[in-house]
């Protein structure tokens, strides 16, 4: 047996995820000695690429979308709501989100858009819009409050992976409230036989020279007159460097924007390559491993072939995806064996996450999910607590999914909180005693 | 009709003939001996503590796609670029008499391990992967390709 790498930092991050990713920039910004551990993608590269920080839950169905409140505004209403989520648990620290965004929108510079005073309204494959307060250079052109003129659909001819006509057509009902008329059109890039080609390879197929080039040329030759933007499937390219959606926009004449994928989702895999990219220029020491059965800070923790030793973590795990929470029967937090909590309306409990998980479940589509928001419970300086709400280890944060109390792949918060608790625990690890 | 009529005289043969001879002439042994001569030709053999464990790790997969983007035979094989790498495990592995029909997409796994780091969940593909292709060509040409 080969005896592992010793390697002592002041921070170790778990999990290299939006949330630890985040959390690791902010303390080594913050001048500290910095070590991330991962064991592989986790939720944050299932993601559609685009930051969700909070629907407003008082905005009104038919309102304008141009009504809609910037992300700091619906995230105070939204935790005036939900006593349990992240937003209302952090309390006046809810005020640092608009500098942990502009804080990840520098740390990915090359690959988000400068956000806007409101969130930008984006299409996604199915037709529908949501709200996201960051999102990718490649995915900007397509807010709805933006476009200029017609928005057109373009389908790749010949490929079955987008219904471009559904899309339009959906997106038509958005035009009562300040959306572009749509239009589908359908484009024959000469890439050869598309049907069956997965995102992930079209998405390769498009970086190779050339391709790019002739998917622009193919939709300046479809556009119909009064055309302002174009919406094409999200597969421009895997890697960023690959420039893909600039090239494509480049030979097109006119701007192109990707719609929000589902999974796999390769503007979710670009966002993860870029947060990878991030650490490295940041001087983060990146370590492949898992981490498991750990007491806590301060003691060496192994993982793969390296030992690590720091006074303070940030516990970055994800939920269910990322593996920060496991479902083995009950609820379990594996990393460290912290208290799993789930909430069922306004109660949170331990008690309730020792239930079997299948129990957790509600069959009202619209009715509170307590398995879907389980995790660990946290005070406003996102210290995880134990079982009678005391903090449970010294030196210890937690940051993104791992946190519950929120249903964070579907509540359209789940990257806005990981970045704002990211920001927070980072900066807090970074200093002796995590103050502020 | 004629369809009918060869079913029910094959049923017929088989209960009043074939089986009481076998009946008959069965070789003894263990009811364990005894289960894998009638079912194991079928794909239908006992469950084994591998087995298990290997369908216990697939079934970890929440079929993400993300570990397609460094395998070879996510590439290579028709009915896997279709339905994802995880089809040819994920599909397959809850029903022995089915894995046969997989064979060919395992079969094209190149043993790079490619996958592993990528899953979310931590699902060992490799190890089931090759598994199930072990299982799904016993008794068949051994594979030329090492796993
Ligand atoms: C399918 C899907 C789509 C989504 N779409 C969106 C969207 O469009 N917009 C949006 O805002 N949000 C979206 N979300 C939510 C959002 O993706 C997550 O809330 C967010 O990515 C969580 O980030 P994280 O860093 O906390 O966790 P993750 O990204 O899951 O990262 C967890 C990390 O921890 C590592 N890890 C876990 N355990 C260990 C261990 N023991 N040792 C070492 N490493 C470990 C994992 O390997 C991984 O690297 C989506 C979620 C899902 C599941
Ligand atoms: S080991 Fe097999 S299944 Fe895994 S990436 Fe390589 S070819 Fe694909
Ligand atoms: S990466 Fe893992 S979870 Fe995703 S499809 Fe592959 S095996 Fe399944």
């Amino acid at each position: 047996m080969v005896s592992p790498r010793a390697v002592a930092a002041e921070v170790l991050v778990v999990g290299g995820g939006m949330a630890g990713t985040i959390a690791a920039l902010a303390a080594r910004e913050a001048g500290a000695r910095v070590v991330l551990v991962r064991r592989a993608p986790g939720a944050t590269a299932l993601s559609s690429g685009a930051v969700g920080v909070a629907p407003d839950p008082f905005a009104l169905p038919g309102e304008p979308l141009r009504a809609a409140r910037g992300p700091l505004e619906a995230a105070r209403r939204l935790a005036r709501l939900r006593p349990d989520h992240p937003y209302a648990v952090l309390g006046d620290r809810l005020e640092a989100l608009p500098d942990a965004l502009a804080f990840a929108t520098r740390a990915l510079a090359p690959l988000l858009a400068p956000p806007l005073e409101r969130p930008r309204f984006l299409a996604t494959s199915f037709g529908t819009a949501v709200p996201a307060a960051l999102c990718q250079r490649s995915q900007a052109a397509g807010d709805l409050l933006a476009v200029g003129g017609a928005l057109v659909v373009a389908g790749l001819a010949g490929h079955l992976g987008l219904d471009a006509a559904l899309v339009a057509a959906s997106l038509e009902r958005y035009r009562a409230r300040g959306g572009p008329p749509t239009f589908a059109v359908e484009v024959d890039a000469g890439l050869g036989e598309l049907g069956l080609l997965r995102p992930h390879e079209l998405a390769r197929r498009l970086e190779q020279p050339g391709a790019a080039e002739a998917l622009g040329a193919a939709i300046r030759a479809a556009l119909p007159a009064g055309a302002g933007a174009v919406l094409v499937a999200p597969v421009l390219g895997l890697r960023p460097e690959a420039q893909v959606p600039e090239r494509v926009a480049g030979a097109a004449g006119i701007a192109v924007a990707e719609l929000l994928a589902d999974v796999p989702s390769m503007p979710g895999v670009r966002l993860q390559a870029a947060l990878e990219a991030a650490l490295a220029a940041a001087g983060v020491e990146v370590v492949q491993g898992a981490i498991q059965g750990a007491t806590g800070p301060g003691a060496p923790i192994a993982a793969g072939a390296t030992e690590i030793t720091a006074a303070r973590w940030v516990l970055a795990t994800g939920r269910f995806v990322g593996g920060g929470i496991a479902r083995r029967g009950t609820l379990r937090e594996p990393a460290l064996g912290l208290p799993v909590q789930a909430a069922e309306g306004r109660e949170a409990g331990v008690d309730l996450a020792a239930r079997p998980a299948a129990s957790l479940t509600g069959a009202a589509r619209v009715g509170p999910q307590p398995l879907l928001s389980a995790g660990l419970r946290v005070d406003a300086r996102l210290r995880p607590l134990d079982a009678r709400g005391r903090p449970a280890a010294e030196g210890l944060h937690a940051a993104g999914a791992v946190v519950g109390g929120h249903e964070h792949a579907s509540d359209g918060t789940g990257l806005g909180v990981a970045i704002l608790t990211g920001y927070l625990a980072g900066r807090a690890a970074a200093r002796p005693g995590g103050g502020e | 009709m004629a369809t009918r009529a060869g079913a029910l005289s094959y049923l017929a043969w088989r209960a009043l003939v074939a089986h009481p001879l076998r009946r008959l002439f069965r070789r003894r042994g263990t009811g364990l001996e005894r289960f894998r001569a009638a079912y194991v030709a079928e794909g239908l053999g006992p469950t084994t503590p591998e087995d298990r464990a290997v369908g216990e790790a697939a079934s970890a997969c929440v079929a993400c796609g993300l570990c397609e983007l460094g395998c070879e035979l996510a590439g290579a094989v028709p009915a896997v670029r279709a339905l994802g790498l995880h089809a040819a495990f994920r599909l397959y592995s809850r029903s022995a008499a089915g894995l046969p029909l997989a064979a060919a997409a395992l079969e094209a796994c190149a043993g790079c391990a490619g996958c592993d780091a990528l899953c979310p969940t931590g699902v060992p593909i490799a190890r089931i992967v090759r598994h199930l292709r072990a299982k799904a060509l016993a008794g068949r040409d051994p594979p030329v390709r090492e796993g």
